[in-house]
């Protein structure tokens, strides 16, 4: 049986764009017909859940609580298929196998979690019970900005790390460094994603720059976007606007990660 | 007379008339001098004849905000203004001043409206001729729409694919022949000056610092909790991979 695939999305640092895009990807994933898992890593700040149109009230149980064992998979995932409103873009997910896993692993809770023993293997275990109990063929995690240890957990246990970078000298320098991290870790598939890309910045050049400096693909630069920001969470902005070059930016990304099984 | 028969042939209403038509209509004609910055017509004026410069040049003037004569245009031999005027009789649009000494051929209102009374087939070829030039004008605005969406999406491909019509009698002197062209010239310039733009593109220059990339691996890859979760990572991909 062809398991599957975890997929982090990974910023040095915040400001990136990184919820929206991976709520994007999750959801162009499911329009594609496969099976998707979110895990929302910070549902106390608006995230994920928002761009899917959930209220963070209605989430009892998190992803920490079935870590430890006080709950199980199937009492955390919330299946955004069935619970879609009636926002123009939101709305072409109903009936879509999409789910969403909120956790709160933050900062002082991930240092109990160890404390406590949720390891790597605990984790991983985890996020494979998630995958083979709803059958998916993707799980995302959106993951924290920089490289604390929860971070790099997810970054090890990744099939597929997406590093989103805006293309200024200080992501570019902390990219570098994840591009390091991820190879120690041997993650298999590298795509690196760059958003906020100023329209004067000849694009192409970028994109060979860049996939030269880190020696990883650039799956998609994305333009910074003032209809973006507008949208801000009130839609998913590439099911909303698909002809937007946003989001032909983001499908081109999405594609290269169902290209890669 | 044959002179004249050509030039009006070559104006606008007269298009479709046959030589024998036309020399009628000539006959009928009466030859105006003009010196030099004579007033021809005065805007505002009843339009109710047709002229034909014979020799000499005009100019058409308006008046602009200020109230400063502003030329709209120059007319010379051959040339006709207010053929318009001899079917609608509308004012006179602008004012008309001879800029040298100039003959021109007066075709009167009521005169050219006989004519069509006496004659049912200089009539019909008028209508014929009209009909010929609205249907032109019309493919050239629906070209112009489909176009003009066109260049809003980026796509001049047009350009390149179309040359602007010319009417069936090969003239290039209509209005809606002079707006295409206009148009196209248009387009190529946005094009040019989108294409400039491009070329315009900054090319965004970095330097990693390959010390602090060093030092910053491995200050997280000196860690025990590093060193255990890199050991970890490393069985788990060794079973993933046998599985």
């Amino acid at each position: 049986m062809n398991k599957g695939k975890i997929v982090s999305i990974h910023s040095f640092r915040g400001g990136t764009g990184k919820s929206n895009t991976t709520a994007n990807l999750a959801a162009q994933a499911a329009m594609a017909g496969k099976r998707v898992g979110v895990v929302d890593t910070d549902i106390q700040s608006p995230g994920i859940h928002v761009l899917f149109g959930l209220d963070e009230n209605k989430m009892g149980k998190t992803m920490n609580d079935f870590l430890h064992d006080k709950a199980t998979i199937r009492e955390i995932g919330l299946p955004i298929g069935d619970n879609t409103d009636t926002t123009e873009g939101r709305a072409k997910l109903k009936g879509k196998n999409l789910w969403l896993f909120p956790s709160s692993i933050r900062g002082r809770e991930i240092s109990q979690i160890l404390k406590e023993g949720i390891d790597f293997n605990k984790l991983n275990e985890g996020l494979q019970t998630t995958i083979t109990e709803f059958d998916l063929d993707y799980l995302f995690i959106d993951t924290h900005p920089g490289l604390n240890e929860e971070t790099l957990l997810s970054i090890a246990t990744s099939d597929i790390l997406i590093i989103i970078l805006r293309p200024d000298s200080q992501d570019l320098q902390g990219t570098s460094v994840t591009v390091d991290i991820a190879r120690s870790l041997d993650v298999p598939n590298l795509l690196l994603m760059v958003n906020k890309a100023l329209p004067k910045y000849d694009h192409a050049e970028l994109k060979k720059d860049i996939e030269e400096q880190f020696s990883a693909p650039v799956a998609g630069i994305l333009p910074l976007s003032f209809d973006m920001a507008e949208n801000a969470s009130s839609d998913l902005f590439s099911l909303r606007y698909p002809d937007h070059e946003w989001s032909k930016g983001l499908r081109s990304v999405a594609q290269a990660v169902l290209a890669l099984g | 007379m044959h002179d004249i028969t050509s030039q009006l042939k070559n104006t606008m209403i007269f298009r479709g008339l046959s030589d024998e038509a036309l020399s009628a209509l000539a006959q009928k004609a009466s030859t105006r001098k003009l010196a030099k910055d004579a007033v021809l017509m005065r805007k505002g004026d009843p339009g109710d004849s047709l002229f034909l410069i014979h020799n000499g040049w005009v100019k058409i003037v308006t008046v602009d905000s200020k109230g400063d004569e502003l030329v709209i245009n120059k007319c010379g031999p051959g040339e006709t203004i207010g053929e318009m005027a001899l079917l609608d009789g509308s004012p006179r649009s602008a004012t008309v001043i001879a800029l040298e000494d100039s003959e021109v051929l007066e075709l009167k209102q009521d005169v050219f409206q006989n004519v069509l009374d006496q004659r049912p087939d200089v009539s019909l070829a008028i209508i014929r001729g009209y009909s010929e030039r609205l249907r032109f004008a019309t493919t050239y605005i629906e070209r112009a729409i489909d176009w003009s969406q066109k260049t809003a999406e980026g796509d001049y491909s047009f350009i390149n694919q179309t040359q602007p019509l010319l009417n069936q009698a090969g003239s290039n002197d209509d209005k809606a022949a002079q707006m295409l062209s206009a148009f196209f010239a248009m387009v190529r310039k946005v094009k040019e000056r989108e294409e400039g733009l491009k070329q315009q593109l900054e090319k965004l220059t970095f330097e990693i610092d390959q010390a602090r990339r060093k030092k910053e691996f491995e200050e997280i890859t000196g860690t025990e909790f590093y060193t255990q979760l890199k050991e970890q990572a490393k069985t788990l991909r060794e079973k993933r991979k046998q599985s």
